[in-house]
This record gives structure tokens, C-alpha cells and sequence, in this order.
């Protein structure tokens, strides 16, 4: 059995997640990266992004699925994330994902020659994140098994 | 005498109103209590939990870029958070901030801006001509992250830009439902306690990606919403217990005042029935 490193998720309303783990793989900056036990100690951004979690005694390629809103990991002798907003697969509303979506795609239609760069920036996440959410909800890109 | 009755009978009256009425609002601000609790608590939790995990990154790190530390931004200026409420009738709980919130501002120097959190607040230093960057004027305990987030954008904002050098919190902590404390923070610039030794980190490696300046950019950021955050929960809950424990005094007060009032009522009552006695025996001694 692969060593465990205790993961701890948490967001501004709630805590997400906490328990020990095999293999957690996140999306940083620079693309996916698995963290497992004894990993070298670091603090990354992490973008809008899927969030995979092996827990130990899982079957093979099991793992538990999450749409994670951006924010940072720290790695240490446990491993903090925090981010924004946590969503499981099997918790994602896709009609309401879609309307969100869509809400925010025609905004950005009308607003986009007017709106302060913030602005589209913030409308950009949002589809972004909708993306991110529908994909989970269908399975993940990676298309391995959850639970 | 008669009248005096009356009058005393017109006062139990109007007291009793009185009680009716706070004791209707020490009950509203029991039940409003509870759920603010409920929900400081799950924050409070939380909101520890991240603060914590970015004070210890900043406390164990020397890759801190210098102006989130002591020294590190020479500007003068000072923006003030003040957490207030929007309505009265909770005891010293506005005058204990505001009045913590000047005593600060007295001892600073340079340029100074408000941002309040609570109408009250907002109306004492408007009228004493602060200048207030910003203000947010719904019910705190209603507060969502997003908002504080948007609440706190222009200070980093400020802070980024040199305009001030000095971010100040002033807002009630909660020790119990019968006690809250006014607490005041700098949260920012980092304080200078900073010292890589004492940390766990020594001598450690630490991987920053995809750059220290661009981890730090979202860390403080985000450090001081959640403090923001947090501390207007926590200032929603502590508003309510202030207020119930004002009501609370209030009706045991009206009911004292009633206990004597109806004393003096019996008394007055009973000094004019002697003196109609008085009266009729006299009346009835003349008839002899």
C-alpha cells in the first residue's frame, strides 16, 4: 500500500474535504500535478481546474472527482488547499451550470467593447469555471473512474 | 392626591408599554443571535484555518517581497476598516468601535481613509469630515464572501499603488454571549515578527509556482479578505448578543421601575382613602 499524506480542503463558507490520501492531482499554473506523500515542500496557484483525490484502499484508477474555482495548495508534512469555490461531481447541477453559462456568454456579448478589463476578466472566469464544471460533472477529462 | 394617582397610573401605563416592547426585542435578538452564531462558528473555523496557513507561510518564509513587511512601504497614509452596525439600541457595542477607532486614528499620522462596514460608523466619521473610501450599509450578518471580496479590492488596490502604507481593523470580537471585545489589527503591512530562524521552515526548500512576487500577489489579497470576512461575522454576532443583553437590562429595568411605581401607587391609594376617612369621621364629629 502507497504511503498517505493527510489533505485538507477548504473553502471561505465551509470545510470541503479532510481525510488522508494517496494521491491528490490538482491543476496548477502549469498544468496537472500529482501530489503524493513526501512531496517537496511548495505553494502553488492553482487555476480553475478538476481535482482528483485517491484515497487509500480504493480500487484501481478510483478516484473522487471535484471542480475546484482556483486557489492555492500548500505542501507541507499534510497538504492544504484552498480555494474559492468546491463542488463534488455528483453535486453539479448542469442545468444550472448551463444557465450560469449562458448568462454570462451574453454579457459578455453586449458588454464586451464597454466593460472594464476587470470585468471581462470576471465574465471570462465564469465561462470558464462553467466549462470546468459540466466537464466534471461528465466524468472528468481523464475519463478514470470515480466514485 | 387623586391626581397624583393618576399621574403615577399614566407612568405604570407607559412603562409597561415600554417593557412590552423591549422585551419583544430581547427575544428577536435571541433568535437573530442563534443564527448569527451558527454561522461565525462554521466560519470562524474555517476562516482560522486559512488565515493561519497564510500567516504561516508568511512567518516561515524570507521570500516575502518587501512591501507587504514592516518598512517595506514608506507611504504614511492609513485606511481604517471600522466594523460597525446598522442599528442602535445595542449598548456601548458602536461607541466602544468607534470610539477604539478614533483613539487609533489620533495616533497616526498622514493621510487617512475610512472604510465602514455598518451605517453607523459610516454617519460618525462622515460627519467629522474622514474621508470614506468606501462603505457598506446592508445587514452584516448577510454578508457573502463575494462582497467582502469586493469590499476589500480598492484597499489592496491602494496599497499596491503606494497611496496608503497602513491597512487598520477595528472591529468586536466575540469572547462570549455576555462579553465582546473591541480588537484593533494591522493587517498590513505584515508585522515585523517575521524571523525565518524561529519558523519551521529553516533552511527548508520551498517550490513557489509559478513565481514567489505572483504567489505572495494572490496570498495577501486574499489574506485580508478573509480577515475582512471573518471579522464581519463575527461583528453580525457579537451586534446581536450586545443588543439582546441591552434589551435584557432594559426590561429588567422597566420592571424595577414598575415594582416602585406600584408601591408608590398603593401608597397614594391609600393615603387618599385615609385622608377621605379623616374626612367623614371629622364631618360626623361636627354633627355632635
Amino acid at each position: 500500500m502507497a504511503n498517505t499524506v493527510k489533505l485538507e480542503i477548504v473553502t471561505p463558507s465551509k470545510r470541503f474535504y479532510r481525510g488522508e490520501v494517496e494521491l491528490v492531482i490538482a491543476r496548477t499554473m502549469t498544468g496537472e500535478e500529482g501530489f503524493m506523500a513526501g512531496h517537496e515542500w511548495a505553494v502553488k496557484l492553482l487555476d480553475i481546474g478538476e481535482l482528483w483525490i485517491r484515497e487509500p484502499g480504493a480500487e484501481a484508477n478510483t478516484y473522487k472527482l471535484a471542480a475546484v474555482a482556483g486557489g492555492f495548495i500548500d505542501v507541507k508534512e499534510s497538504i492544504i488547499i484552498y480555494t474559492d469555490s468546491a463542488e463534488w461531481s455528483k453535486d453539479i447541477d448542469v442545468t444550472r451550470v448551463e444557465e450560469d453559462q449562458k448568462k454570462a456568454e451574453e454579457w459578455l456579448r453586449t458588454n464586451e467593447n464597454t466593460a472594464e478589463d476587470y470585468e471581462i476578466q470576471r465574465a471570462k472566469d465564469a465561462i470558464k469555471k462553467a466549462n470546468v464544471r459540466k466537464q466534471v460533472a461528465a466524468g472528468g477529462r481523464m475519463g478514470v473512474k470515480k466514485h | 392626591m387623586a391626581e397624583s394617582m393618576q399621574d403615577i397610573k399614566r407612568r405604570i401605563k407607559s412603562i409597561t408599554s415600554t417593557e412590552h416592547i423591549t422585551n419583544a426585542m430581547k427575544l428577536v435578538s435571541a433568535g437573530k443571535l442563534r443564527k448569527a452564531r451558527a454561522i461565525f462558528e462554521k466560519t470562524n473555523e474555517n476562516s482560522h484555518y486559512i488565515t493561519n496557513a497564510i500567516e504561516d507561510l508568511f512567518t516561515n518564509s524570507d521570500d516575502i517581497p518587501d512591501k507587504y513587511l514592516e518598512g517595506g512601504n514608506t507611504n504614511d497614509g492609513t485606511c481604517f476598516i471600522v466594523i460597525t452596525s446598522n442599528k442602535g439600541l445595542c449598548g456601548g457595542f458602536n461607541s466602544n468601535v468607534i470610539k477604539e477607532a478614533e483613539a487609533t486614528m489620533k495616533l497616526t499620522s498622514g493621510h487617512k481613509v475610512v472604510i465602514a462596514i455598518g451605517s453607523r460608523g459610516k454617519e460618525y466619521f462622515e460627519k467629522r469630515g474622514y474621508e470614506i473610501y468606501r462603505d457598506y450599509t446592508l445587514p452584516p450578518e448577510e454578508i457573502t464572501f463575494l462582497e467582502a471580496k469586493e469590499l476589500c479590492e480598492p484597499i489592496i488596490d491602494m496599497y499596491e499603488k503606494g497611496e496608503i502604507g497602513r491597512v487598520i481593523l477595528v472591529s468586536t470580537s466575540f469572547v462570549s454571549s455576555m462579553e465582546q471585545q473591541v480588537t484593533n489589527m494591522t493587517l498590513l503591512p505584515f508585522p515585523a515578527e517575521n524571523n525565518p530562524e524561529v519558523g519551521v521552515g529553516t533552511g527548508k526548500f520551498i517550490d513557489y509556482e509559478p513565481s514567489v512576487e505572483a504567489v505572495f500577489n494572490y496570498l495577501v489579497p486574499k489574506y485580508v479578505e478573509m480577515m475582512v470576512y471573518a471579522a464581519v461575522v463575527e461583528s453580525a454576532t457579537c451586534e446581536h448578543a450586545a443588543r439582546r443583553t441591552a434589551m435584557e437590562n432594559a426590561t429588567d429595568n422597566a420592571r424595577e421601575m414598575l415594582d416602585d411605581l406600584s408601591l408608590f401607587y398603593n401608597r397614594a391609594r391609600q393615603a387618599a382613602i385615609t385622608d377621605e376617612i379623616i374626612e367623614i369621621v371629622a364631618g360626623s364629629e361636627a354633627q355632635k
